[in-house]
């Protein structure tokens, strides 16, 4: 039976699919789609056994697998990958997402010049994605991380033709490259101090310092490499103010939206904390810093999905709220909760922009104000976004209100009385932008020109109902089912494992908040019994500069024009003046100067040469007079 | 009494005789000429140091005889270059034979 150690095909395989589908692809059938579909749905299907092998053998285990790759002094570097329960569910999340935008992208990128290539690179990207998630060193780890940024730069800007798309994907590529700066300076100190890449051993030394030990890691070494790291996975995750470039990765293709900025690289940087949590908890300040940021970011992003009016904006602002709420979990040491956030709003997203997509090839458009009344000619994406929008807004049953309110629960229990309050309006807000994205875009009059739309073929639509199924029901992870998996506290988690908590006030309050923004929406949006234009009177200010995203966008801006640009034309002049123009041309110049100069002693005249010639040998007896009879 | 002072200074005299042509004559056939005089001014000192120093040795004097044979030959040569250089340009005046030059 197949079991662990297959585990390392799950990312080989997709690798391994990439150059086949460039080589042979145009001369499939599928045109390669086949080929990255075969590897996805293979490492899908390796993924249930070695699941069903972790659970029958002891669920919280770890097993390594190591290969060593080359040794350079004394640094080794080793291609390994760790099974632990962390990465098996990742390992899910991401095939079974992977797989449904796959198929998905079958049908909707259709008629596509470069199919081909695109599913190339969706295969790089889920073996990047996979290695990533099962790396057992800081160093693969950086490698996937990084390969995994270059999949979302090529495929956010795949439709090269538009250059907004251009843009876009430079604005992501730099922004998340800014922060691998400061991920790497991070590896790098752990490095320097534990003196290995491993994972494990840095662990090690993490925890005999928490535990008061000797330890390699100093309390202060250990804050910096952890603030570090955080700072990476505020660019892959999109925490503000790094998180600018994930509302114009919408340019990219609706299925790479929902599988990249959604469900799978935009959770490498949660990934990355809950992975190095033990870190974190050895420096507790940088959990406050990871709580502040998570929270920050979750308010302002919400704020902006509610006065966004494109589909998919609302969407990415509502992807990096979700993050925040996360990034907020773990920073309130909800190990567990952040991953079951993590897992459930990957399905809930990846759901929602499945649907978004469906509107789009239905009728061509996404912004709101231009859609209305369209459950009468698409129900089934309806239906899909609704599920979708009610689970990440928080109604019970659906999974989404499950981790969220685990998550609502790790902030009660560990952190000040503020954060609540905070999270509590974060939480309201969520159900009000997706309520009103799911009414305005699929309620009330349809349009003569929406009529004319289409609903989604069955390649779109199959994924759409699986992920809705699982957007319902994967809330039932919390709980118990065999006697080897007592629901997800007991699977996943940082120090010990819990069972099935639930906080009966907490829970009832955050339906009520749900429950409550859901109906206004209602009322606003459909019945239209409440006018928000008071509302929009009294917060005009706060909602202008919502609008105009915080200036954050403009604040980078210029900071480019003025300082960088500035910078790099200095730099640039200096390079042309100093070094081309003197050093290197005038060096050359100069020999031609003295060249024209000195070929004048070439007169043509026999009797010159001759005079030369008596003269240098009266020159030459002459020194040797001198040295030899004189000297 | 003839010393060897005396033959090398004719020698030497002649030298710069021949030197001063090859210099400042206009003619490529007197330049010819001139070199004849420097190489048998060469030819007059050789000999002049062998007889006076060592006459025994023969070493000078087979120099002399290297000198002469390469003298003709170069001669011949050189008159073979002035003759072209007369039936391409119809003067052997050096001054008119500029033209590799800068």
């Amino acid at each position: 039976m197949i079991g662990m150690e297959y585990a390392w095909l799950i990312p080989v395989l997709s690798f391994v699919a990439f150059p086949l589908i460039l080589l042979l692809g145009k001369f499939l059938p599928g045109k390669g789609s086949s080929i990255s579909i075969g590897a996805i749905g293979a490492g899908f299907i390796l993924f249930l056994f070695v699941m069903v092998d972790r659970l029958s053998n002891g669920a919280t285990e770890q097993a390594f697998f190591k290969i060593d790759w080359f040794t350079v002094g004394s640094v080794e570097l080793t291609w390994g990958f760790i099974i632990d329960p962390l990465s098996v569910s990742i390992l899910g999340l991401v095939t079974f997402v992977a797989l449904m935008v796959q198929i998905y992208s079958l049908s909707y990128m259709k008629d596509d010049p470069r199919f081909n290539w695109y599913f190339g690179i969706q295969a790089f990207f889920a073996g990047s994605m996979l290695t990533l998630v099962l790396a057992d060193n800081f160093l693969l780890l950086y490698i996937a991380w990084e390969l995994v940024g270059l999949c979302s730069y090529l495929l956010i800007g795949f439709w090269y033709e538009r250059k907004p798309a251009v843009e876009a994907a430079k604005k992501a590529f730099i922004t998340t490259r800014l922060a691998d700066v400061a991920l790497l300076v991070g590896i790098l100190l752990l490095y320097k101090q534990v003196g290995s890449f491993s994972m494990s051993e840095t662990f090690e030394q993490a925890e005999l310092l928490m535990a008061g030990a000797n330890s390699a890691l100093s309390s202060g070494t250990t804050l910096i490499a952890a603030l570090l790291l955080f700072v990476g996975a505020m660019g892959k995750s999109a925490q503000v103010p790094l998180h600018v470039w994930l509302p114009d990765a919408m340019e990219g293709p609706t299925p790479v939206s929902a599988l990249i900025h959604a469900a799978t690289m935009v959770a490498a940087g949660i990934f990355l904390v809950a992975r190095t949590f033990v870190i974190f908890e050895a420096a507790p300040d940088s959990l406050l810093i990871v709580a502040i940021v998570g929270l920050l970011t979750t308010l302002m992003a919400a704020s902006m999905a509610l006065v966004m009016t494109d589909l998919k904006q609302i969407l990415a602002y509502s992807t990096i709220s979700h993050l925040g709420l996360m990034m907020l979990s773990l920073g309130s040491f909800g190990y567990t909760a952040a991953i079951f956030h993590l897992m459930t709003h990957g399905f809930s997203k990846a759901l929602l922009f499945l649907a978004a997509g469906s509107v789009m090839h239905g009728i061509g458009r996404t912004d709101i104000r231009q859609m209305g009344g369209l459950i009468k000619v698409m129900p089934l994406t309806a239906l899909a976004f609704g599920i979708g929008a009610v689970s990440l807004g928080g109604i019970p049953i659906f999974a989404g209100f499950w981790s969220k309110d685990e998550i609502l629960l790790s902030v009660l229990d560990h952190r000040h009385p503020i954060f609540m309050i905070l999270v509590l309006v974060a939480v309201f807000m969520s159900a009000l932008y997706m309520a009103r994205a799911f009414f305005v875009a699929f309620m009330g009059e349809i349009s003569d020109e929406n009529r004319k739309g289409h609903e989604a073929p069955v390649f779109m639509a199959i994924p759409m109902i699986l992920l809705a199924i699982l957007a319902v029901t994967s809330g039932l992870l919390a709980l118990e089912w065999t006697d080897s998996f007592r629901g997800i506290g007991s699977f996943i988690f940082a120090h010990e494992g819990h069972g099935f908590e639930f906080n009966l006030m907490l829970g009832l309050g955050s339906t009520i908040l749900a429950t409550s923004a859901f109906i206004i929406a209602w009322l606003i949006y459909v019945k239209g019994s409440i006018s928000i234009s008071p509302f929009k009177r009294t917060f005009a200010p706060i909602i202008s500069i919502a609008e105009r995203k915080y200036y954050l966008d403009s604040a980078y801006q210029g900071f480019i024009d003025r300082v960088v640009l500035v910078f790099s034309s200095l730099v640039a002049k200096f390079d042309r003046v100093f070094v081309n123009d003197f050093a290197v041309n005038g060096v050359a110049e100069s020999v031609k100067r003295s060249a024209f100069t000195l070929r004048h002693h070439v007169t043509g005249l026999i009797y010159n040469y001759a005079f030369v010639m008596v003269v240098g040998a009266i020159v030459l007896v002459a020194a040797w007079w001198a040295i030899a009879v004189k000297g | 009494m003839v010393t060897l002072m005396h033959f090398q200074i004719v020698s030497a005299a002649l030298f710069s005789v021949g030197l001063y042509g090859v210099l400042a004559r206009r003619s490529a056939v007197l330049i010819l000429m001139s070199i004849e005089l420097m190489l048998n001014a060469v030819n007059l000192n050789l000999i002049a140091i062998a007889s006076f120093t060592d006459p025994e040795r023969f070493a000078g004097f087979i120099i002399a005889i290297f000198v002469i044979t390469v003298g003709a030959a170069e001669v011949g040569l050189a008159l073979a270059i002035v003759l072209r250089m007369f039936r391409n340009r119809a003067t052997v005046n050096i001054d008119e034979i500029e033209l590799m030059k800068w």
